[in-house]
C-alpha cells in the first residue's frame, strides 16, 4: 500500500477506496502528523535568540542567483554551526489562477507560458495536454514526438543556465577561495579524475573556469543556451513563449530541412553533456573526500515526486482512465518516492495522493464553513480530498508576516501529506529504479542506475552512468541535473530519430482537429515536467470556458512552507540539515555561503518580479515573466 | 556608419509598451541604408548574439535604445535622452543582471550593461528614456505618454540619422538597481 497517511487502500485489482468507517476522511486536525523533522516553534526560537549571543537571525532578501523572487529567513548557531530555523518566503502573488476564470481554454496555452521566462513551453504544453484530456483530442504520432523533442530542448536551455550561471558559482575560484582557503589549496594540488574528457587537470583548474563573468565554463553556458534556443524555434517558432503548441499536437511544419538544421544543433549536446556530467562528478568526489560533512550540506530525506515526461506516440490517449498506462510508456517514468524507496509509477495514485493547503500562505481556506466539496473523486472513480487542485479555489489574501501564521504566497503542496521534492532529478532516480522506459540503445535503465550512451562527437563515444545516490543532498542535485543534460540529450535524440522514419514514411501530419464542446462539465489535467520537474495544470470546463483553472509546479513544492503539522518544506528542512562550514568565526565575515548551496541546488524558480519589503524600503522590480514556483 | 534603433519593452503593458510602439512606428519609415530598426524586447544574451552576428567590418557604430524607465521624480511622459557613458556597475550587478536576463526579465539597463560587459555594443549608444504613469495590461498609453509618441518618434529619428543631433546630447549614467541580497537581525 503506498500511502501512509491518506485514508485510502487498495482492493485487490489495485483499486483505490476510502478506508471505511472513517466520518471526516481528509480530516486534518484529527489527521496523524506525517513522520519527518519539525521546525522549532516560534516561541522556542524567540527565547534561544534572547538567550545566546551566538545564536542569530540570518536573511537573505532576496535570495540571488536564481529565477525571481525568493527571500529566506534563518536562524543560525554560530558556536555549533548549525541553522534552528528556516523558513522559506515567496514574496509576490501572480494570480494565473485567477485570471483563467471564465476564458476559452485555448487561452491558457498563452497565458499560463507567461508564469515563466525561462520554462514557457512546459506551461503552454501541460496546458494543452489538460485541453486534451477535456475535450479528448489525441495528437498524431508526430506531433507527440514534435512536442517531445521541442521541450526536452527547451531542457537544454534550462539546466546549463542553472548548472554553470545560477548554481556553479558557488563551487568556483572566487567563493570558494575567500570562504573556505584550505579548502582551495586542496583543490589546487587535487587531480581531477576525467580529465580527459573535459580537459581541467586539478579541481582549482575546475573551479577557476567556473567563475562568473569571466570563467570559461560560465561564457560556454551561454553560448550553449543560443544553440538550444535556436533548435527549439525551429519547431514552436518563438522562445520563451512557443506559438505552435495546440491542443491535439502542434502547428509546427515538420521537413527534412527543419529536422537537418534541428539536428546540427542538437548533436552539440553530445559532447557538452558528456563534460557536465564529469565535471559534476568531479566536482562532487572532491568536496566529499576533503570533508564528508559536505554530505550533510542540502541534506534531506529523498522524498521526491514526478509526474513523468514525454509520451510514446504508441501509448498515449488523453484519456484519464488509461493515464497508468500511457504514464508508464514515458521516457522518464512518472513516480512517488518516499525515503529512497519508489512507491508508485500511476499517475492516477500520483494524482489521488496530491493536496494543497495554505495554513501558512496568503491565501484563505476554501474548505469548511458548509461548502461543498466540488468533486468527491476523479474521472476513474477513486477518492479525492476536499484539498486536491480539482477542488481548489483560489483566494488571495495580502497581508503582514508573520512565522507564527502567515509568511509566503507559496501554497504547500504535499503527497499522501508528506513534503516532496520536485527536480530533473526525480524524473531520473524514477526511471533508473522503476525499468519501465522503452527500449534504447542509447538508454538503459538497470534497477538501481541510468546508463546513457552518448554518441561521439568531437569526443568519443561515451557511457556514462548515473547510480542512485547513497544520500540525497546540494550536491547530489546538481550531480543529478548534470547528467540528465546527457538523459534528455539522448531522449531528443531518440525523438528526433523516430521522427525522420515518419517522413520516411510520409506520416507529416502534427495536430488533430479539435472542438471546444460547449456544453457540460469536463475535467483534464496535464501531467508534464518542466525543467525543474514535477508540473501539473488542473483544469475543469463548465460550457467551454474555463471554471477553474490549478497549477502546482517544481517550485511550488520545493519552496512551500511549513505545513499545519510542523513539517517544514524542502528548502525548509534542506537548509535545516545544512551545517555552516565556512571557514571564519566571525558572524560579521560569514557569507551563508552553504546555506545558499542548499536553496540554489533546488534550481528555485520563483516569480521574475522582486516586489520585497526590506529593511531599507520598498524594492519593485516591474516586468514579469517568471513565476515558476508561484503560481496562484 | 551603421545604426541600430531598438526598442525594449513588454507589449501589452500600457506606457511600459513604449519602446515597441516607437519602434514599430519607426519601421513604417523609409529609412537610409545604414539605418535598422529592430524590437529588442528579449532576453539581453540573444540581443548580445544578435549584435555579435554582424560582419566584424561592418557593425554598428551607434545604438539607439528607446524604452519605458520609471524614476519617479519626474512627471509622467518627460523624456530623457543621453549618450550613455557606458560606466558599468559592480561584476556584483553585472552578475544580477544577466540572472535576470536569462530567466526572463527584459530591461534596458540589463541588456545596455550586459552587452556592455561582453563587448557587443556598438561605441556610441543613445538612450531615449521615457517616464512612465500606468502600469497594467492593456494597450491604451496614459494620455502623458501618448502625447508624447510623435515628438519621441521624431527625437529618435533624428538620432538615428543625424550626427549633430547626437552631438548635442549630453553624457549619461544609468540608474542601475541594486537590492540587498544578505543581512543580519
Amino acid at each position: 500500500m503506498c500511502f501512509k497517511n491518506l485514508p485510502v487502500e487498495f482492493d485487490s485489482d489495485g483499486k483505490p477506496f476510502l478506508r471505511n468507517g472513517v466520518g471526516d476522511p481528509y480530516a486534518t486536525a484529527t489527521a496523524t502528523a506525517p513522520e519527518g523533522p519539525r521546525q522549532l516553534t516560534a516561541e522556542k526560537i524567540e527565547d534561544l535568540l534572547k538567550r545566546n549571543g551566538h545564536i542569530k537571525s540570518l536573511d537573505f532578501d532576496p535570495v540571488t542567483r536564481v529565477a525571481g523572487a525568493l527571500a529566506f529567513h534563518t536562524v543560525a548557531d554560530f558556536e555549533n554551526r548549525k541553522v534552528l530555523e528556516a523558513r522559506s518566503v515567496a514574496t509576490l502573488f501572480r494570480g494565473y489562477e485567477v485570471i483563467m476564470v471564465g476564458r476559452d481554454p485555448r487561452d491558457a496555452i498563452y497565458i499560463t507560458s507567461r508564469a515563466c521566462g525561462v520554462c514557457g513551453g512546459v506551461h503552454s504544453t501541460c496546458s494543452a495536454l489538460a485541453i486534451e484530456m477535456a475535450i479528448g483530442c489525441c495528437p498524431p504520432p508526430m506531433g507527440v514526438l514534435i512536442r517531445n523533442l521541442a521541450l526536452a530542448l527547451e531542457f537544454l536551455y534550462d539546466h546549463p543556465l542553472h548548472l554553470h550561471l545560477l548554481a556553479g558559482p558557488d563551487y568556483s575560484q572566487v567563493i570558494v577561495e575567500p570562504t573556505n582557503p584550505s579548502l582551495y589549496e586542496r583543490a589546487k594540488v587535487t587531480e581531477a579524475h576525467h580529465t580527459e574528457i573535459h580537459g581541467y587537470r586539478t579541481i582549482a583548474d575546475l573551479m577557476t573556469d567556473m567563475n562568473p563573468l569571466t570563467g570559461k565554463l560560465y561564457v560556454e553556458a551561454l553560448h550553449m543556451t543560443r544553440v538550444a534556443r535556436e533548435a527549439y524555434v525551429l519547431i514552436c517558432g518563438k522562445y520563451p513563449h512557443p506559438q505552435t503548441i495546440v491542443p491535439g499536437g502542434m502547428s509546427s511544419t515538420i521537413n527534412l530541412t527543419v529536422m537537418n538544421e534541428m539536428f546540427v544543433r542538437l548533436s552539440q549536446f553530445f559532447d557538452y553533456s558528456k563534460k557536465l556530467a564529469l565535471i559534476w562528478d568531479d566536482i562532487t568526489d572532491f568536496f566529499y573526500e576533503a570533508n564528508p560533512e559536505y554530505k550533510k550540506v542540502g541534506a534531506r530525506r529523498a522524498n521526491m515526486i514526478d509526474t513523468g515526461i514525454f509520451d510514446h506516440p504508441d501509448a498515449y490517449d488523453t484519456k484519464y482512465e488509461n493515464a497508468n498506462v500511457w504514464g508508464n510508456r514515458r521516457w522518464a517514468t512518472p513516480g512517488a518516492i518516499v525515503e529512497g524507496k519508489l512507491v508508485t509509477t500511476d499517475l492516477q495514485t500520483i494524482n489521488i495522493g496530491l493536496e494543497e493547503f495554505v495554513e501558512h500562505s496568503f491565501y484563505e481556506e476554501w474548505t469548511g464553513d458548509g461548502q461543498q466539496q466540488h468533486f468527491g473523486t476523479d474521472p476513474s472513480g477513486n477518492p479525492l480530498s476536499p484539498y486536491h487542485p480539482w477542488n481548489k479555489v483560489t483566494r488571495p489574501r495580502p497581508q503582514g508576516t508573520n512565522w507564527k501564521e502567515k509568511y509566503t504566497w507559496d501554497t504547500t503542496p504535499r503527497w499522501d501529506r508528506q513534503s516532496m521534492e520536485a527536480g530533473a532529478y526525480a524524473r531520473l532516480w524514477n526511471t533508473a529504479v522503476a525499468q519501465k522506459m522503452p527500449e534504447s540503445p542509447f538508454l538503459e535503465s538497470t534497477g538501481h542506475s541510468l546508463k546513457m550512451r552518448v554518441p561521439a562527437g568531437a569526443l568519443p563515444e561515451t557511457q556514462l552512468e548515473w547510480h542512485v545516490p547513497d544520500v540525497w543532498n546540494a550536491f547530489e542535485r546538481n550531480r543529478g541535473r548534470a547528467y540528465c543534460m546527457a538523459f534528455t540529450t539522448l531522449i531528443a535524440f531518440e525523438q528526433w530519430r523516430a521522427a525522420m522514419e515518419l517522413l520516411k514514411d510520409g506520416d507529416s501530419r502534427t495536430s488533430t482537429k479539435f472542438e471546444i464542446p460547449k456544453r457540460g462539465t469536463q475535467q483534464g489535467v496535464g501531467f508534464w515536467g518542466a525543467g525543474r520537474g514535477y508540473l501539473t495544470h488542473h483544469l475543469t470546463l463548465d460550457r467551454g470556458a474555463v471554471a477553474n483553472y490549478q497549477i502546482v509546479t517544481p517550485s511550488t513544492w520545493n519552496a512551500s512552507p511549513t505545513d499545519r503539522w510542523g513539517q517544514p518544506g524542502p528548502y525548509e528542512e534542506a537548509v535545516l540539515n545544512t551545517p555552516l562550514l565556512e571557514e571564519t568565526s566571525d558572524p560579521a565575515k560569514f557569507r551563508g555561503l552553504d546555506v545558499l548551496r542548499a536553496i540554489r541546488s533546488f534550481d528555485p524558480c520563483m516569480p521574475c518580479t522582486t516586489h520585497i519589503q526590506s529593511e531599507v524600503g520598498l524594492i519593485t522590480r516591474e516586468v514579469n515573466t517568471c513565476a515558476c514556483g508561484l503560481d496562484d | 556608419m551603421r545604426v541600430i534603433v531598438g526598442g525594449v519593452a513588454y507589449p501589452d503593458l500600457c506606457d511600459y509598451s513604449i519602446g515597441l510602439e516607437v519602434q514599430e512606428r519607426l519601421s513604417g519609415r523609409d529609412a537610409p541604408a545604414n539605418v535598422v530598426v529592430e524590437d529588442l524586447s528579449y532576453n539581453p544574451i540573444a540581443v548580445i548574439q544578435r549584435l555579435d552576428d554582424e560582419p566584424p567590418d561592418d557593425r554598428f557604430g551607434r545604438a539607439v535604445f528607446v524604452s519605458a524607465v520609471k524614476h519617479g521624480d519626474r512627471p509622467a511622459g518627460t523624456v530623457s535622452c543621453f549618450v550613455w557613458d557606458g560606466v558599468l556597475p559592480s561584476d556584483e550587478e553585472v552578475q544580477r543582471a544577466i540572472t535576470e536576463a536569462v530567466t526572463g526579465i527584459i530591461r534596458l539597463d540589463n541588456t545596455l550593461v550586459i552587452a556592455k560587459y561582453f563587448r557587443a555594443l556598438p561605441d556610441q549608444v543613445v538612450v531615449v528614456e521615457v517616464e512612465p504613469e500606468t502600469h497594467e495590461f492593456g494597450a491604451a498609453m496614459s494620455p502623458a505618454v501618448a502625447d508624447q509618441v510623435d515628438r519621441i518618434c521624431d527625437l529618435v529619428w533624428s538620432f538615428a540619422t543625424d550626427d549633430d543631433a547626437v552631438d548635442a546630447l549630453p553624457v549619461g549614467s544609468l540608474e542601475v538597481f541594486t537590492a540587498p541580497a544578505f543581512r543580519f537581525g
